[in-house]
């Protein structure tokens, strides 16, 4: 299947200064793809010119075969958009809001109202439902943005920095609505917070000065898990058993942690998961010491793509 | 699908969720009734001439403080990429702030009629003047909201484009003075920018349809002027 959204060559210029650099990038269809660069990187940027708000200098940028620029309605109709500061309507009550929005989707009278129930229902706003924008907390303003950024069903949503300026119970919440997300939609999601995007990316485009430094995996296909484990015993017979297990895709010995014992990295799937793993080990009369989740390291990956640090001044 | 009816209420809604339509309504009202008292009590005859220019210079003052958030304010909240990114076409944006633009000084108008009502009642008014000057009023009014409208669209922030928009109008008013001083032929095309010019026959009686083409060409630049910029982006 073609990818849904293809940037080719995309360059942006604000006056003199080029914020976006020839930046081709290719999403698939359901995946989740973030967007990973600090501040001023060109994420927003490039956002800005897929959802319609920004026309590229250069480059062109397809999502469903349609382009951005000339076809820009049809192609905004595929779109859900969460801009960054989640600007709202404050004079407007929450129902009112995705009301207005599910109509300029073009959906009439008895659509809209389904829709925007369907919507309510799905982010949790049943309870302020008819309260003024205004009168929201932070978490519940991004709710309702997300709400309407799903009216009208389009293929593509993007969210800019969703999880910017939530406490750490609705920064949970939220990398929970975007993992239910994606497969039916394709989500594009910026970040400049690692271990946000660890957590709700399929894959990451690393960007640095309008610059796209290089597109990482995070979640292969039919992998669900990454697992670190220390066991007790030969490495080349805890190897094996470990390959033997259905579902294990991979085996890392990655370094021997004290005499005898090993340190091994699984990529599991198909089923293969942590007890049956302790399990199998335990079983075959070897010491499982520690297994743990393992996160892709993508700080080590960032800090490869982006170079080393400044030194700082004496 | 046009997407106008939805845009023009939201409009609605935002221009009387804000005290400026209440507070601008009051002072405008509070004002005419001043005139239009004194107007009647020292001349005693029964047109609304007075009425109207006064009513016009008000306008010239009311109409920028009225439709100076219509972009700026959007722009300041963030809400017009929220509106620019929805499958919306600019012209209905804008076609649907600029009608919601001249609905205050719209209700303005109706409520001057009140006027008009209590010379009908105790006197015997010439009534072609009077509708020609409420003609002549709605189409300065649509003027100078798309004035108002092109002002917003481009200025950064909502005082810039009252002033922005309050410049324009006051000097439109009365650029017709400064043509005199101008050799032929641009005296007459600066005479012919002027919007007393083409009020004043209106407010006197006299009914042209060159001054409606004026004030509707001055209404379809704005409209368009501000769609172009909406687009440059």
């Amino acid at each position: 299947m073609p990818p849904l959204i293809v940037v080719e060559q995309l360059s942006k210029w604000y006056g003199s200064r080029l914020a976006v650099d020839r930046v081709s990038l290719e999403v698939e269809r359901g995946e989740v793809m973030g967007l990973l660069g600090p501040n001023g990187s060109g994420k927003t940027t490039i956002l800005r010119i897929l959802t319609g708000y920004l026309h590229p200098t250069e480059g062109t940028v397809r999502l469903a075969d349609l382009d951005v620029v000339t076809r820009s309605l049809e192609a905004r109709a595929r779109v859900g958009y969460v801009p960054e500061d989640v600007p709202l309507y404050e004079w407007m009550r929450v129902r009112e809001f995705l009301r207005f929005m599910a109509r300029l989707r073009g959906l009439g009278g008895g659509a809209a109202g389904r829709a925007v129930e369907a919507a309510i229902e799905r982010l949790g706003l049943g309870s302020v439902r008819d309260l003024l924008i205004a009168k929201l907390s932070r978490g519940y303003r991004q709710r309702v943005a997300i709400a309407q950024a799903l009216l009208g069903d389009p293929a593509v949503l993007v969210l800019d920095e969703p999880t910017n300026g939530l406490d750490p119970r609705q920064i949970i919440e939220m990398r929970g609505h975007i993992r239910a997300l994606a497969g039916a939609h394709t989500v594009l999601v910026t970040s400049h917070i690692l271990s946000e995007m660890e957590r709700v990316a399929d894959r990451v485009a690393v960007l640095l000065a309008g610059r796209l430094l290089g597109v990482h995996r995070l979640r292969a296909d039919g992998v669900d898990e990454r697992l670190q484990l220390r066991v007790r015993g030969p490495v080349e017979a805890v190897r094996a058993r470990l390959q033997e297990i259905p579902g294990v895709s991979a085996v890392a010995v990655e370094s021997e942690a004290a005499p005898g014992v090993g340190r091994y990295v699984l990529e599991t799937g198909g089923g293969a998961s942590a007890d049956r793993v302790a399990a199998s080990l335990v079983t075959a009369g070897f010491g499982l010491l520690e297994m743990t989740a393992a996160p892709v390291d993508l700080e080590a990956l960032f800090l490869g793509l982006t170079g080393p640090a400044p030194e700082a001044p004496r | 699908m046009s997407h106008l009816g939805p845009l023009l209420l939201k409009e609605e809604r935002a221009v009387f969720s804000s005290p400026i339509a209440y507070a601008t309504v009051a002072v405008y009202l509070l004002l005419m009734g001043y005139t239009f008292t004194a107007v009647l009590f020292l001349n005693r005859t029964g047109d609304l001439v007075r009425v109207f220019f006064q009513a016009a210079v008000l306008f010239l003052l009311i109409v920028p403080v009225v439709t100076m958030r219509l972009f700026a304010e959007e722009r300041r909240a963030g809400t017009l990429e929220l509106l620019l990114t929805a499958p919306v076409r600019e012209m209905d944006i804008v076609v649907a702030k600029f009608l919601a633009g001249l609905t205050l000084p719209t209700l303005m108008l109706a409520l001057t009629a009140s006027y008009a009502a209590v010379l009908g009642v105790y006197g015997d008014p010439d009534w072609g003047p009077i509708y020609s000057g409420f003609l002549g009023l709605f189409l300065l009014a649509a003027g100078l909201t798309a004035i108002g409208l092109l002002a917003s669209s481009l200025a950064p922030n909502q005082i810039v484009a009252a002033v922005a928009a309050m410049g324009a109008g006051i000097l439109l008013w009365m650029i017709d003075t400064l043509g005199y001083l101008l050799p032929d032929p641009f005296d007459r095309i600066v005479s012919h920018a002027s919007l007393v010019a083409h009020f004043t026959p209106f407010a006197t009686g006299a009914m042209f349809l060159s001054d409606v083409g004026f004030f509707v060409t001055l209404v379809l630049v704005g409209v368009f002027l501000s769609t172009r910029a909406l687009a440059r982006r």
